[in-house]
């Protein structure tokens, strides 16, 4: 085996994010390391390329151990890493960026001729076009990513990782890209490809490594497989579904029909069509970066759709503000907590306050009644069981489990009768996710409509009425509870397609 | 137009020019790396004083000059280690440093030198006017050149020097990609941290360059906050010249001539209202040339 | 009992950074005093006399205090919602001069032209204020530098307007200041011995009705927000425009009324820079920093500050240590509280980051 990984362990406080996993790569093959969200994959490879360091393991390459404690040590060992988040500048052209760090020079001063000129042959060497004088704002997508490329094949990588490569591709930039893919490895390099679109792991990679929360799950030789059967690895079983009672959805809370969203001239959310009823639950299936945080966006005000219609409660809230949406009907547990969903100074009683504050019940005439909202912030606590030592103690110092969970109290209790509910457990211990889940049960059985967005499927699945799956900005399939299972939805999810559909 | 007048009014932007494009240069080198650092006016007004104090008791006015430019750096290091190393909140270093130079001046203008409000002496040695030969002689240049100092002339050449610095070594590359991305620049094992440090030492060496300037170029005496808020018209000036050095060349000057015609316009308009210009043109070029790169608040 | 002793707990916390930072402010004033071949105990204990425990002094550090505490709570105003408005000054300056100029010229009678005067003397200080927010809005220009720029616009314009159209040729014409207002207008003083007047009362409803406005209002509670996470406050539906330009209006507005006082209550007159020379809104700021933005903090360290300038003052004949050795202490205090607050936030970055990791991992 040229590279072998093996027993590496890493955990970030209570969670592993990587549990005693082992594998090997063989020189000139093309790898995929394939998984949801959480399961891994990103962290173990961050340990390879020196930004992590594991907590247990080794590095063997070629049979002997390595120690790879920084980046600078990676690339000596010719390991490099083209990251989801491309590590560019915008301001310096092409030439600069790919030389940056290890550039031309002549007694001090940076020679940009003679950079040129190695960017050109490189460029030609591998096939990689690129267009050295250009800035890199003015690049496209696919530009920009085999800028990144090149740089890592100016430091002479033999071994190459992608993480998530096609995320932000479209379709003919994805084409070029498995084309690149394999040109490279006919040249002699070994490549690491993260990644959950299945489809471009059965097109592209000689073999798969399957992960699962956090743990190694198994692999196949990709002559030998087929996209149900990763897919089926990388879910696993169906998971016991909750026994809630069917219920008769009643009118509509929530339509989407047609809904473009477009960010600096790309597509994200390419013509997603929806809707929520009374009483029911309905679950977003799939891997997050597929335009579910635009969608979430969209609906409630904090970003303006390029195309479509949203009506909520019969209102058209395509342009309206995010006081107009609340009022109207719409509450809200973002996906991030700390960037949205509380200020870590304020305290309790200001974070429980948020999105009421102009309610009748908790001001009038602009004076807050403090009397009312003390007793309503305790009554949050205590309903949902919110560890803290002090009513004055600010948000940052309950712990995230806690903090999600007063959240969660916060928007629950709005009594709106529609909710958006986005990674709702994200970074939540068993209890609290039991718990934030009877929640929204309640609630939907109280006819209200609830929009559960979450990359975990299993979650997706136990609590849903109706699971609607996206990938890539669209929706892929649309089922009742008992018509889909982790398969069925897992393979959507990862850019599978429905015969039947 | 009376040629003469024109040369005077040149004259005269050029040298209200200097410390206001020394401490630019100060202020861009900070943005440039991604700092922002509002002690300029502090900077500027520590080297004016230090300077003026250590011409009285050296008579050696190029001591005082290389004195203010320490005296600056110090001052600065407070920023570098509480602002950058520390990550405190920006602008409430800045301000207090600010605020305690002001008063560490006052306090320091009595203990050290006796008086209050303004310290002149003729014991205090000016900064020599250049007079080129030849030239000097030169009609209208001649009089454009006039009552220059080394460092007005040192002012521009360091301005060029930065520029060379910054966009033509691979050492100065590094250091604005420490601005452009830091991240990215860490990915490739730039030490962005020490680089944002030094460029901070930096602006304070400038700064204080351009207090002394101030305290001994023109006049040669120290007043009670004489930088007069020039360290945030400087900021004003790189984030109008896009904090490149050339471009801030040109955009001082503005400021400069704007502070020169307040003077000409003495006689005809009231000196208190003349004396709003520089400030009011801030306002305009900051609103006209709403840069992004300069933070919000 | 409990909640008494978690008061006290709180407020400990909270005030022990500022009583921290005084101490190491006061030692390094007493370098200086030591520098200046004095004891530092002696000096010290004359200041401390000459202004808290005697009541003339106490009389002149209250007065003195009067326009650097509403100066104080302008600033924090603007600050703990993210706004850095460093223009207080200049929006004292328009306002007072604003209000002093309809006392002087409006003919009606005190107790309309009072309450008048300060109205529109809030006006005035608000809208030059709010100027900066609607700048910002349109073209993003930083409220840092304009503020700040407007501040010497204000006191130009000011002495210009004072040096002519509105001066007083009364008596020698040397001094640049405006007529003496209506008798009628003025403060109510408490005492012909001392200064003391109705302003410091002002004071303390300003810093009253401001701790009121933060903790009870709506607006109070939106504006917090926004400082404290933009994100937040926008994901809750507050309108961050509408919060930036009443929050810096109020601070004009405000920094008028200190403004107001100094006149109304104490001179009686706008005099050519009256203001820049006092450096009430410069004091006002140091004392938000010090308290950390707490309105009753900032009347206390205002007081605190007052003295120890009133106390320098009337040492000053007594010993060579000159009055600008409080400048340096309160300065040193400031800069101690500041670093100290780098490093609170330090540890708060670290926590929310421990925090981040205990979460899932994406990939």
């Amino acid at each position: 085996m040229f590279l072998e990984l093996k027993n590496i362990t890493k955990t970030f406080g209570p969670t592993i994010a990587n549990d005693n996993v082992s594998f090997g790569l063989n020189k000139g093959e093309i790898l995929a390391v394939i998984g949801e969200n959480g399961a891994g994959k990103t962290t173990i490879m961050k340990i390879l390329y020196g930004l992590n360091q594991a907590d247990a393991g080794e590095i063997f390459m070629n049979g002997e151990k390595i120690n790879i404690q920084s980046v600078q040590d990676a690339i000596a060992h010719g390991i490099g890493m083209v990251q989801q988040h491309f590590m560019l500048f915008n301001d310096y052209t092409v030439t600069e960026n790919i030389v940056y760090g290890k550039e031309p020079a002549k007694s001090g001063f940076f020679d940009r001729k003679k950079a040129r000129g190695i960017v050109q042959n490189l460029s030609s060497e591998y096939g990689l076009h690129i267009d050295p004088d250009l800035q890199v704002e003015e690049c496209s997508v696919g530009m920009r990513q085999r800028i990144e490329i090149l740089k890592v094949l100016y430091q002479d990588a033999d071994i190459i990782i992608f993480d998530e490569p096609t995320a932000v591709l479209v379709p003919q930039e994805i084409d070029e890209l498995l084309k690149t893919l394999k040109h490279l490895a006919s040249l002699g390099k070994t490549i690491i490809i993260i990644t959950h679109k299945l489809q471009e792991v059965m097109d592209v990679a000689d073999r798969a490594v399957v992960m699962r929360k956090g743990q190694y799950v198994g692999e196949r030789k990709i002559c030998e497989t087929d996209i149900k059967e990763l897919s089926c690895l990388m879910v696993g079983k169906g998971i016991a579904a909750r026994k809630i009672p069917k219920k008769t959805p009643g009118d509509k809370v929530l339509e989407v029909q047609d809904l473009y969203y477009e960010s600096e001239g790309v597509p994200i959310i390419k013509g997603l069509s929806l809707h929520i009823q009374e009483g029911e639950i309905v679950g977003l299936a799939g891997v997050s970066g597929n335009g579910q945080t635009e969608l979430i966006q969209c609906l409630t005000g904090l970003l303006h759709a390029s195309k479509g219609k949203i009506e909520l409660n019969g209102q058209d809230i395509s342009q309206k503000g995010v006081r107009e949406i609340r009022d109207t009907g719409c509450a809200h547990i973002p996906e991030d907590r700390y960037d949205f969903g509380c200020a870590v100074n304020a305290d309790l009683e200001e974070t429980a306050l948020m999105g009421y504050e102009h309610q009748p019940v908790f001001s009038a005439h602009g004076i807050m009644n403090k009397r009312h909202s003390r007793e309503f912030t305790m009554e949050l606590l205590k309903k949902y069981s919110v560890k803290y030592s002090d009513i004055r103690d600010r948000a940052g110092a309950l712990s995230g489990g806690n903090i999600q969970k007063l959240i969660v109290a916060r928007e629950v209790e709005h009594q709106s009768k529609f909710l958006i509910a986005a990674e709702p457990t994200r970074g939540v211990d068993i209890g609290a996710q039991e718990f934030i889940h009877d929640q929204l049960v309640k609630k939907r059985n109280s006819g209200d409509g609830i929009l559960l967005v979450s990359s975990e499927l299993s979650e997706v699945l136990s609590l849903s009425d109706r699971v609607y799956v996206i990938y890539d900005g669209q929706i892929r399939g649309e089922f009742d509870r008992d018509q889909v299972d982790a398969e069925k939805a897992g393979y959507l999810m990862m850019g599978g397609h429905d015969e039947q559909v | 137009m009376n040629t003469n007048l024109l040369a005077v009014i040149i004259n005269s932007t050029i040298r209200s020019t200097t410390p206001v494009l020394l401490a630019a240069l100060g202020s861009a080198i900070c943005s440039q790396v991604g700092v922002f650092n509002i002690a300029l006016e502090g900077q500027i007004l520590i080297g004016s004083f230090v300077g003026i104090v250590v011409n009285y008791y050296t008579g050696n006015v190029y001591v005082a000059v290389l004195c203010s430019v320490l005296a600056g750096a110090a001052i600065s290091s407070l920023v570098s280690i509480l602002q950058v190393k520390y990550r405190a909140a920006d602008m409430v270093i800045g301000t207090s440093v600010n605020l305690l130079v002001s008063g560490l001046t006052s306090v320091l203008l009595y203990t050290i030198l006796g008086v209050k409000g303004s310290f002149s002496n003729p014991a205090l040695k000016p900064l020599p006017k250049i007079a080129i030969p030849v030239v000097k002689d030169i009609f209208f240049v001649g009089r454009v050149l006039e009552h220059l100092t080394f460092i007005d002339y040192l002012s521009y050449i360091l301005a060029a020097a930065m520029f060379v610095y910054l966009y033509r070594t691979v050492q100065g590359f590094h250091v604005q990609s420490v601005g452009k991305n830091k991240e990215a620049a860490g990915s490739m094992g730039i030490k962005g941290l020490k680089i944002q440090m030094i460029a901070v030492l930096v602006s304070g060496a400038l700064c204080g360059l351009g207090g002394a300037v101030l305290s001994m170029g023109q006049v040669t005496l120290f007043s009670e906050n004489m930088s007069s808020g020039r360290g945030y018209i400087a900021m004003a000036a790189a984030s109008m010249g896009q904090n490149q050095p050339i471009l801030i060349i040109v955009s001082s000057l503005f400021f400069g001539f704007c502070q020169a015609i307040g003077v000409s316009l003495q006689n005809v308009i009231p000196s208190q209202l003349t004396l709003t210009i520089p400030y009011i043109a801030t306002i305009i070029a900051l609103s006209a040339f709403g840069n992004k790169k300069l933070k919000k608040k | 009992m409990n909640k008494f002793k978690s008061y006290i707990k709180q407020f400990a916390k909270i005030m022990i950074q500022p009583v921290v930072a005084t101490l190491l402010g006061l030692l390094v004033g007493a370098v200086f005093i030591l520098l200046s071949k004095e004891n530092p105990i002696v000096i010290y204990r004359n200041m401390f006399e000459k202004s808290f425990f005697d009541p003339y002094y106490l009389t002149q550090t209250l007065t003195r205090a009067t326009p650097i505490i509403i100066c104080g709570i302008a600033t924090a105003a603007a600050w703990r919602a993210g706004y850095i408005n460093i223009g207080v000054e200049g929006q004292m300056i328009t306002g007072a001069f604003a209000a002093t100029i309809v006392a002087i010229y409006v003919p009606l009678p005190g107790f309309l032209l009072l309450p008048l005067s300060i109205v529109i003397g809030m006006i005035a200080g608000g809208l030059y204020a709010s100027l900066v927010a609607v700048l910002n809005m349109k073209f993003n220009s930083s409220i840092v530098i304009c503020t700040l720029m407007l501040n010497y616009v204000a006191n130009y314009i000011a002495s210009y307007l004072v040096s002519y159209p509105f001066k007083d040729h009364s008596g020698d014409g040397l001094s640049l200041m405006t007529k003496t207002i209506p008798k009628s207008t003025r403060f109510l003083q408490f005492s012909s011995s001392n200064t003391l007047n109705f302003g410091i009362i002002l004071a303390v409803i300003v810093t009253i009705l401001f701790y009121f406005m933060e903790r009870k209002t709506v607006f109070g509670y939106e504006s917090k927000m926004t400082g404290l996470n933009p994100g937040f406050a926008r994901y809750g539906g507050v309108f961050e425009r509408k919060v930036m330009l009443k929050t810096m209006a109020l601070s004009g507005a405000i920094a008028a009324v200190a403004g107001i006082c100094e006149i109304f209550g104490t001179k009686y007159r706008y005099t050519d820079n009256m203001f820049t020379s006092t450096s009430y809104a410069w004091t006002g700021l140091m004392a938000a920093l010090i308290a950390n933005l707490h309105p009753i903090g900032i009347l206390a360290v205002s007081i605190f500050l007052s003295g120890l300038q009133v106390g320098g003052q009337a040492i000053q004949r007594s010993s060579s240590i000159p009055l600008q050795m409080s400048t340096v202490i309160q300065s040193s205090i400031t800069l101690f509280v500041s670093a100290k607050l780098g490093m609170d936030f330090l540890k708060r970055r670290k926590l929310k980051k421990r925090q981040e990791n205990g979460g899932v991992e994406t990939s």
